[in-house]
């Protein structure tokens, strides 16, 4: 440094100045700062000697049909609304409790209260037996049933459904090429559909560069390991400012018990099936098949124009992972005559989990839906 | 010390060392075989030596105060978003794509055989003690879920037929 000695500084920090004096709402200030001091010790002393394992996934639930690792979930609800909802979320990468993180924090709480009929997919974490499951299987084969499932369940003629992420593609598909079963409103929550535009993984999927049919071949099913690797890479400061605002928030029992839940979620990753990822990453990151309608599934061509309900896109500001334009397409490519565009501040994450998605998020979606339901 | 003046001054920093650091960065990326390798600690040491000195100029002025403190968050977390933003701009680029497909080729070539010889090692030591290997405990699970989507086939058929029957 040159210019100073550290304990210099240090000295004059807790000595303070003797020429100035401090005023009183300083000293109250710095009062607060101390006690807070002494519950970030506390909070984080209780973090490493007794962590508390979150309890996620609260809101009452029932099994309403299981198909190899896949699961269909009704949430309790006064089902005000006649029409039910399938939410469709990502396969592989992440688990879906994301959605009921904790009471007060959930997106599936919000939508039940509000009193739709609320349906989960749940894809499950794969095996090495499941490694011939491909995406056209999902699309073709588990959707087509968890639909018809869902309205059996329901006692209803129609659903909505609702796919986030990587869902929302593969319910596109479905609702696409499945006229027979009568979908009343789509709704896109971050899911990328013009994959030309889908940021730093379409540059690294790129065929130029990486060998999808080598990779699968290699390893198999791709490891949670490999997906977490990824989505470490795409964000390398995540971590970093991940725990500079726990030390920061530490003092807050409520953020804490906020971050203990997310971060659960946050490390545990799930591995994809080799025949899906082989698909997912050569039909939709390299070629953008299913935005050029050269897409076919279950000998049907997969036309994006042949979805003619309502449909709802939201997309998410900061999205690194779907960013806004990708999912943005969907409007453009639908046959729809009633579809609307919103797009929310935060990231792919934060549109669905947190604070911010309470305020902005769900409730436009419920808005939404109400009236179509 | 005047607050405002406090946090430009710590904003100019901020700017330099994203300057410094951005250089560092780029240097490491488009560094040639051969040449000098470039000093890792050259992205944090800008950080570190400019922020004490910024503490230090504050604190000579006046007595400190948790502002400070709510200040230096807000630079850290100005820091990080800007540094996302550069390695973002920097792995966003074909080069680092290229080198990163290059890296996985690679570790693909040394990955396959090893992983080979290591399930072909696990399957013998299985076989000698009597037990069944991973390939054959996935066959039978393979079974069980051809199994199970024909035993939804035929439901689907026997649900189909009645349906029909009941139109009748």
């Amino acid at each position: 440094m040159g210019q100073e000695r550290f304990a210099d500084i240090v000295e004059r920090f807790t000595h303070g100045s003797e020429a100035i004096p401090v005023s009183p709402e300083v000293s109250k200030r710095w009062q607060e700062e101390i006690e807070r001091a002494r519950l970030r010790m506390k909070n984080f002393a209780r973090m490493m000697a007794d962590p508390v394992e979150p309890k996620t996934g609260q809101t009452p639930r029932q099994e309403i049909y299981k198909k190899n690792k896949s699961r269909l979930y009704r949430y309790e609800s006064a089902r005000t609304y006649r029409t039910p909802v399938l939410f469709v979320p990502n396969l592989g990468i992440s688990r879906p409790y994301i959605f009921d993180l904790l009471p007060g924090a959930s997106f599936i709480e919000h939508m039940t209260r509000q009193g739709f009929d609320f349906y989960l997919l749940d894809w499950g974490v794969f095996g090495p037996e499941d490694n011939g499951l491909t995406l056209e299987d999902c699309v073709t084969r588990i959707l087509p049933r968890m639909a018809s499932k869902t309205l059996e369940s329901s006692g209803a003629s129609e659903l909505t459904v609702l796919g986030y992420c990587m869902g929302a593609p593969l319910s596109a598909c479905f609702v696409a090429t499945h006229p027979e079963i009568a979908v009343r409103n789509f709704v896109n929550m971050a899911g990328p559909i013009d994959f030309a535009k889908v940021g730093l993984f379409g540059v690294w999927l790129d065929k130029r560069f990486f060998n999808v049919d080598r990779f699968v071949d290699v390893l198999g099913a791709v490891p949670a390991d490999m997906v977490r690797a990824g989505f470490k890479l795409l964000k390398p400061t995540m971590d970093l400012s991940t725990n500079l605002n726990l030390w920061w928030n530490l003092w807050n029992d409520r953020y804490v018990e906020g971050f203990s839940a997310l971060n659960k979620w946050a490390n545990e990753y799930v591995a994809f099936p080799a025949e899906f990822f082989r698909q997912w990453v050569g039909d939709f990151y390299q070629q953008n098949k299913l935005y050029r309608g050269e897409l076919r599934m279950g000998g049907r061509p997969v036309h994006l124009s042949r979805i003619t309900c309502p449909v709802f896109v939201v997309g998410a500001k900061e999205d690194y992972i779907a960013p806004p334009e990708s999912v943005k397409a969907l409007l453009g490519a639908v046959g729809s005559g009633d579809k609307e565009y919103v797009e929310l501040p935060g990231g792919h994450i934060s549109l669905i989990a947190g604070r911010g998605a309470a305020v902005h998020c769900w409730p436009r979606v419920s808005r939404w839906l109400a009236p179509r339901s | 010390m005047d607050s405002s003046a406090a946090t430009q001054q710590l904003f100019d920093l901020w700017k330099r060392q994203i300057e410094e650091g951005t250089k560092a960065w780029a240097r490491m990326i488009g560094e040639v075989p051969g040449a000098a390798a470039v000093d890792p600690t050259a992205f944090w040491r800008p950080l570190m030596d400019q922020g004490i000195t910024a503490w230090s100029r504050m604190l000579s002025q006046g007595p400190a105060s948790p502002e400070l403190l709510t200040q230096w968050k807000q630079f850290l977390d100005q820091w990080i978003e800007a540094w996302s933003k550069a390695l973002g701009q920097a792995m966003g680029t074909e080069a680092f794509a290229q080198a990163l497909g290059k890296y996985l080729d690679q570790w693909l070539a040394t990955q396959g055989p090893a992983r080979k010889a290591g399930e072909q090692a696990m399957e013998s030591i299985l076989q000698s003690l009597g037990l069944p290997s991973r390939a054959q405990v996935t066959d039978v699970a393979r079974q069980l879920v051809e199994l199970e989507e024909r035993v939804e086939r035929l439901e689907d058929g026997i649900a189909a037929l009645l349906k029909r029957a009941d139109g009748k």
